[in-house]
């Protein structure tokens, strides 16, 4: 259902959902937060695409990993703050193992 | 993806739009920060985030079932459709709302009586045993309770066997002295059935010795409705047949089988049962008997069984099971036994309703044919543009769901109302009428009725449409290739129409020919101005010949004094009520002894007092009738009906012969021959049968009041009940009703059942005559230019005529024709409900065949005047 984004900071398939999930880990936050995050976490190397942002966090509240709720933003506007459930927490941690084998895998054949 | 998210993409939508406002906003608030203006902050945000109407997009999409967003399209397109031609729309929801509300309010009957399973354990397992004397009558003759001691223990296929019948007592401890419908049943009868109590408990063995206490069990409905559920009813007493009687359960709500019964004791409590005379003689077979198989016998081991037995008991007691009678013991499941009568009138009245909604589904189909052709413009442009045959299809099915799916909604309010309306007319047929209500199941039946008609009725115009091709635009009309199949889709539908029709008219002419007959039976008596009343005497307050008969004496005198009143009898039985079984026995005619091992002469017996005969109009043909001469000091007489005196005495005179109903150690003498009369009901055939005088025969507690009125008698009848209320003001009078009341509740069932079916025929004509005229009309108005060009060429006006009245007529004829083979198959099915005409009645048939055609003939008359009236100049202008 994604498609693939042509931006600099293209995401492999798959790893934003990691990322949201990731994100979520420090507490509930807003569209706008998680997306700093992941941004500054990354250096900036790495720019989430709003269009994908979106609809990734329904997908993500569909499958029951996250839920939401609606509350006041920073800057006191009506906002819509995701929460990680604890299948959320389950799919975060196997997601994360299966990013590192990945990750080692990619290191080991490219030689470093 | 799931449906709720579906359902909720409105709000959905409205919710990403408020989150993804939020992140804009907070994006340029944080640009703000970084100094740029206000313009380009937001310019900036926007920049970032993308296109929200895309995301939105997105999200929608992915909260979509695309299946369900094309169904809720072409649903909201039929819709604009149908209210652009209101009149077409509310016509054809009215026809399938009318359709599917008989079927469905027919269908709740038979879901309450014929699919729900009976409130008993294992209803299967249940059986009821009778014992008949084939060559003596069809009726059953019950069984003793010696017979039922042996069968009891000489059997191997039941687990049990219990004991029932059922009388009338009175009731002390009310507030008012009442008689009780009373089942007097064996201890292990309530276990037989498998049903448990809702209050206390049921009978059991303690309760069945000689020197228990007596207790009575409720009706659910009694309970109901004389103690208002009071669950402090345990424990109350009351006194009946002089002894106290201690109330220990109440019954849950069951069907009224095998009789309504108000209040149950054991068999021990009842004083008639519990009589040594009666338990010791093995030919006093009055009782009932019901029994539960084992688990794994089948019916024809059960019958084995039962034969092996009745064969040993003939044996043991040649006397009690002569050869001549040909005494058997049968079962019969008590499935069947509730159903039985209901079964065969409920499944043709569904059949019916269901055929006229096949007919109206038809006559949809032709209509929307027709709709669909002035639309066929629409449709090529559709088409031209892009759409699939499947897409038109698909449309104009959902088109005619919707129609089926609201007539479907009219049709469960009438169903609700309708079955409501069937209820007392199934209780007539059954004891389970009380299962009778709208259920889940019936609305399956009707959603599911529904699909059907609307697949029915809208698949046809819907493949018509879809096949249309471009011609329309191309301007070659309606003469094109699609138009032959078109007509000749529309003369099959026709034709189908005229077969289903002539089927139900005919199932209609036949019931209305039998209803007819009933009606011109002449019962033998005069029904007007006779009313009857039954008073059911104490059986221990009267337990004295003497004063039986000075009770009687006193109200036939006082009532016979009334103003209004002519004459006034007593009997045992009402003629016409079908409900009482007969009464009847051997007899042994003077000078003609019976061979041992031959059976006696069988004849019904009626107790009669001196004005019986005047009361009804009974002619005395020879001799005379009773008179008050004829009492208990005097010598016993008797009258015979004229069957009996013809059967038994063809060339002589019976008056001053002798006869015994006690194997000879009274004899009567007879005095007079009294016409025959239909004594158990007008289809019953008239049996032989002798009167004796109410003094001299045993006691009368069950008697029948018979009163001929000057009035309208139903306005003497409780002038008449004060009367015997001066005389006994504890003696209860019940079942008031004119002999006319009786007549017409016996004819009750089939004239309701000849309504229904006349009702849906008188439909089904209609439907079809308007398809049939329709469909000629639209076949006239297409052929406007040929008609024309013939009239110009000088075709006489009766050639004209004749080719369309042809074209009109040839699938009426078809379809007559294939009705008429449907027909004589399917009226088989009506065989038992008729009286005394056959279903595949020669007369019948080809009478409906003409009054079909004629009235096809009529339907087609006005087209059939247009088309000679086609001005020829202005036909072949039109093009």
């Amino acid at each position: 259902m994604d498609r693939m984004k042509k931006s600099d900071g293209e995401m492999l398939q798959g790893t934003l959902d990691m990322m949201i999930l990731r994100a979520l880990v420090m507490g509930p936050a807003h569209g706008h937060t998680i997306a700093h995050v992941i941004e500054h976490t990354s250096e900036d190397v790495l720019q989430v695409e709003q269009g994908s942002l979106y609809p990734a966090l329904h997908r993500l509240e569909d499958r029951g990993w996250l839920e939401s709720y609606w509350g006041a933003s920073e800057n006191n506007r009506k906002a819509k703050f995701y929460r990680l459930t604890s299948a959320g927490k389950k799919q975060l941690v196997l997601e994360t193992n299966r990013w590192r084998q990945m990750a080692r895998a990619i290191g080991l054949v490219m030689g470093e | 993806m799931s449906l709720r998210r579906f359902f909720r993409r409105r709000r959905n939508d409205a919710e990403v739009s408020i989150e993804m406002e939020s992140y804009l906003s907070l994006e340029s608030d944080e640009n703000l920060v970084r100094g740029m203006s206000k313009e380009e902050a937001r310019r900036q945000a926007y920049l970032k985030f993308g296109s929200p109407e895309r995301i939105r997009e997105e999200v929608w999409k992915r909260n979509s079932i695309a299946p369900l967003e094309n169904a809720l399209r072409d649903i909201r397109y039929a819709w604009r459709t149908l209210r652009r031609s209101p009149g077409y729309a509310f016509m054809a929801i009215l026809t399938l709302g009318l359709g599917i509300g008989a079927n469905a309010a027919i269908f709740t009957v038979i879901n309450g009586i014929l699919l729900r399973p009976l409130p008993y354990a294992n209803p299967t397992q249940i059986v009821h045993l009778e014992q008949t004397a084939s060559r003596v009558g069809a009726d059953p003759i019950g069984f003793s309770v010696q017979e039922i001691a042996d069968y009891r223990q000489l059997n191997h296929v039941f687990t049990d066997l219990a004991e029932y019948h059922s009388m009338t007592f009175t009731l002390l401890g009310s507030k008012v002295p009442e008689r009780v419908s009373t089942g007097v049943v064996s201890a292990n009868f309530f276990d037989v059935l498998g049903v448990k109590p809702v209050l206390g408990r049921l009978i059991t063995p303690a309760d069945e010795t000689q020197k228990a206490e007596p207790v009575l069990v409720l009706s659910y409905a009694y309970w109901v409705k004389n103690f208002g559920r009071d669950p402090k009813i345990l424990g109350r007493t009351f006194v009946m047949n002089d002894r106290v009687h201690t109330v220990v359960g109440v019954l849950p709500p069951l069907p009224e089988y095998p009789d309504a019964n108000d209040v149950y004791m054991p068999t021990t409590s009842c004083p008639f049962r519990s009589n040594p005379k009666m338990i010791a003689d093995r030919d006093m077979r009055m009782f009932t008997v019901f029994a539960r198989m084992k688990a794994d016998v089948t019916e024809a081991q059960a019958r084995r069984d039962l034969a092996t037995i009745t064969n040993r008991l003939a044996l043991i007691y040649p006397k009690s099971y002569p050869a001549a009678a040909g005494v058997s013991a049968q079962i019969a499941g008590l499935e069947h036994e509730l159903t039985h009568a209901a079964r065969p009138t409920f499944l043709t009245l569904l059949g019916a309703a269901g055929l006229v909604l096949l007919l109206a589904c038809a006559n949809l189909a032709n209509l929307a044919i027709s709709r669909q052709m002035r639309r066929s413009q629409e449709m090529a442009i559709r088409m031209a543009t892009g759409a699939s045959a499947w897409d038109i299809f698909r449309q104009l099915l959902t088109e005619s769901m919707v129609v089926a799916l609201a007539g479907g909604v009219l049709g469960l309010g009438i169903a609700a109302v309708g079955s409501k309306l069937l209820i007392d007319y199934a209780a007539r047929m059954t004891p389970l009428s009380g299962e009778i209500h709208l259920d889940g199941r019936v609305l399956f039946f009707v959603a599911a009725l529904s699909i059907v008609a609307g697949v029915l009725f809208g698949a046809l115009p819907g493949f018509v449409a879809s096949r249309n091709r471009l011609s329309v635009l191309t301007g070659s009309g309606e003469r094109s290739v699609g138009s032959g199949q078109v007509t000749q889709a529309r003369m099959v539908l026709v034709a189908v129409q005229v077969a289903l029709s002539f089927v139900l008219l005919v199932c209609a002419g036949l019931m209305l020919q039998s209803l007819h007959k009933l009606l011109s039976v002449d019962p033998g008596f005069k029904t007007a101005n006779v009313l009857s009343m039954r008073i059911s005497l104490d059986w221990t307050k009267y337990a004295k010949r003497a004063e039986l008969n000075q009770f009687f004496h006193q109200v036939l005198g006082r009532v016979s004094g009334l103003p209004g009143v002519e004459s006034a009898a007593v009997s045992v039985m009402v003629p016409l009520n079908g409900n009482v079984g007969t009464m009847t026995g051997g007899i042994l005619l003077e000078g003609r002894p019976v061979d041992p091992g031959e059976m006696m002469p069988q004849v019904d017996f009626e107790l009669a007092s001196p004005d019986y005969f005047h009361v009804l109009g009974v002619p005395i043909l020879a001799g005379r009738a009773f008179t008050d001469g004829d009492n208990q000091n005097s010598p016993a007489v008797g009258i015979v009906n004229a069957r009996m005196a013809k059967r038994f005495w063809p060339t002589q005179d019976p008056i001053g012969r002798h006869v015994s109903i006690d194997n000879g150690k009274t004899w009567i003498t007879i005095v007079g021959v009294a016409s025959s009369v239909h004594q158990y009901g007008l289809d019953k055939d008239l049996r032989e049968g002798i009167y004796l005088p109410q003094d001299q025969s045993p006691s009368l507690t069950d008697a029948h009041l018979l009163v001929r009125t000057r009035v309208e008698p139903m306005r003497a009848a409780n002038q008449i009940a004060d009367v015997i209320h001066q005389i006994d003001p504890h003696q209860p009078v019940t079942e008031m009703r004119s002999l006319d009341q009786l007549r017409s509740a016996q004819l009750g069932t089939p004239r309701v059942t000849t309504i229904l079916l006349g009702l849906f025929a008188a439909l089904a004509l209609f439907i079809t005559v308007v398809g049939v005229s329709g469909t000629l009309a639209l076949a006239v108005a297409h052929r406007t230019k040929e008609i024309g060009i013939r009239i110009a060429l000088g075709a006489p006006k009766e050639e004209i005529l004749h080719s369309v009245l042809m074209r009109g007529m040839s699938p009426v004829i078809a379809g007559i024709a294939a009705g008429a083979v449907a027909a004589i198959f399917s009226t088989r099915f009506l065989a038992n409900m008729l009286f005394t005409i056959k279903p595949d009645d020669p007369l019948t048939l080809g009478g409906i065949a003409i009054l079909l055609a004629v009235v096809a003939l009529i339907g087609c008359a006005i087209p059939a005047r247009n088309a000679i009236r086609v001005d020829p100049m202005k036909a072949l202008r039109t093009e």
